[in-house]
């Protein structure tokens, strides 16, 4: 183990190499209990009123026992705040999954170009997500609103394009025209 | 913490494949799967990483044979119907992509599979496939990883082991104590049993 080379697996073999880090050894400290009251007229927490509060939860400021504090990157939060805040994405670093529009936007304003009839219903989708979702958030790493621009400008020519299909089909199609 | 543009720009490299990619953050790796429409992230946080294995495999021999077998065949139809020139010319563009891109696979190096283990998860890292670039990867890992933990001697892990061994066996011996609460709803406080 922490060799630089891979070394055979004593089990099965396979080339292998394996890093480990202090963390492996560290043992998994036990889930805190809520303390029972002592003392009535001591703060209790909101959600075990017979249960010493700790810490108030630095969202709603509701007051905590040691059970239901979820402390996350020095931060106090009961677990309604917490589930709240990762559905709504008001914690970052809960965050796990993202929509990212501008990717959709561009596949509907390109791809449907290869059958081009389909661009009649798909166009303006694309339009409406670009524009909509302008200021959503996008990737979570850097990202440009190039994608955004390209699916706007592809959508609109595409539109224009239809337009004056229709105009010069209406117009030829009309005797008096 | 938001991966912001600022820190995209400090010269944080990015390791990725097709669909999965690493990025380096202060305090943790950032994995990202994509689908070209949704991203789903985990983080890695350094204080949290256990151990890191490379395990190699055999991909790269296979797709070597799987190309590299086309790529031949194609050369010898190519070669057979030399006489008709344009048909020859088509067997022949054939062979030379998939005699390419078996030199393009030979070339990226062993094919290994990373796996990153904390105290509750084993996460395979698909963007680490190739042997060379996940030791690129581990290096550049390492010292941030040591930050967090500190530095442990490859002398002291025996011991270690024995320690960890030794505690668990007798943790073994005692029993169970049996959780004081209970949740029902993971979306709900959890509730105290009396």
């Amino acid at each position: 183990m922490n060799r630089a080379e891979l070394t055979p697996c004593p089990s099965c073999g396979s080339p292998l190499q394996v890093e480990i880090f202090p963390a492996f050894f560290k043992r998994i400290a036990p889930g805190r209990q809520g303390e029972s009251l002592m003392v009535e007229g001591e703060s209790s927490c909101f959600y075990h009123p017979q249960k010493k509060a700790v810490v108030p939860c630095q969202a709603c400021g509701r007051f905590l026992c040691a059970l239901c504090d979820c402390e996350l990157h020095g931060r106090h939060f009961c677990p309604a705040c917490l589930e709240v805040g990762k559905q709504k994405g008001k914690i970052s670093s809960l965050e796990n999954k993202r929509t990212l529009y501008d990717g959709i936007a561009l596949s509907l304003a390109i791809v449907p170009m290869l059958i081009f009839y389909f661009t009649i219903i798909t166009a303006p989708m694309a339009l409406y997500l670009a524009i909509r979702y302008w200021n959503a958030p996008r990737s979570i790493v850097h990202r440009t609103k190039i994608r955004y621009i390209f699916a706007i400008i592809l959508a609109s020519l595409q539109i224009i394009g239809w337009a004056i299909g229709i105009y010069f089909l209406v117009t030829n199609l009309n005797p008096h025209g | 913490m938001t991966w912001s543009r600022r820190r995209s720009q400090a010269g944080l490299v990015v390791f990725s494949s097709a669909r999965s990619s690493l990025w380096l953050g202060k305090d943790h790796l950032l994995g990202i799967d994509t689908t070209g429409y949704t991203e789903t992230y985990k983080r890695f946080y350094f204080r949290d990483i256990q151990a890191i294995t490379i395990r190699r495999t055999n991909r790269r021999r296979n797709w070597s044979l799987g190309l590299g077998v086309p790529a031949g065949l194609f050369a010898l139809f190519a070669a057979v119907a030399s006489r008709e020139v344009v048909v020859a010319s088509i067997l022949g563009t054939v062979a030379g992509l998939f005699l390419l891109a078996a030199l393009l696979n030979v070339a990226a190096g062993p094919t290994c599979v990373c796996h990153l283990r904390t105290a509750v998860q084993t996460e395979e890292l698909p963007s680490l496939n190739r042997l060379r670039r996940t030791r690129k990867v581990l290096n550049r890992l390492r010292p941030f990883i040591v930050e967090a933990q500190g530095q442990l001697a490859p002398e002291d892990i025996p011991i270690r082991m024995h320690e960890l061994k030794s505690a668990t066996a007798n943790s073994g011996d005692q029993p169970a104590v049996a959780p004081r609460y209970v949740v029902d709803d993971p979306n709900l406080p959890p509730r105290i049993v009396p």
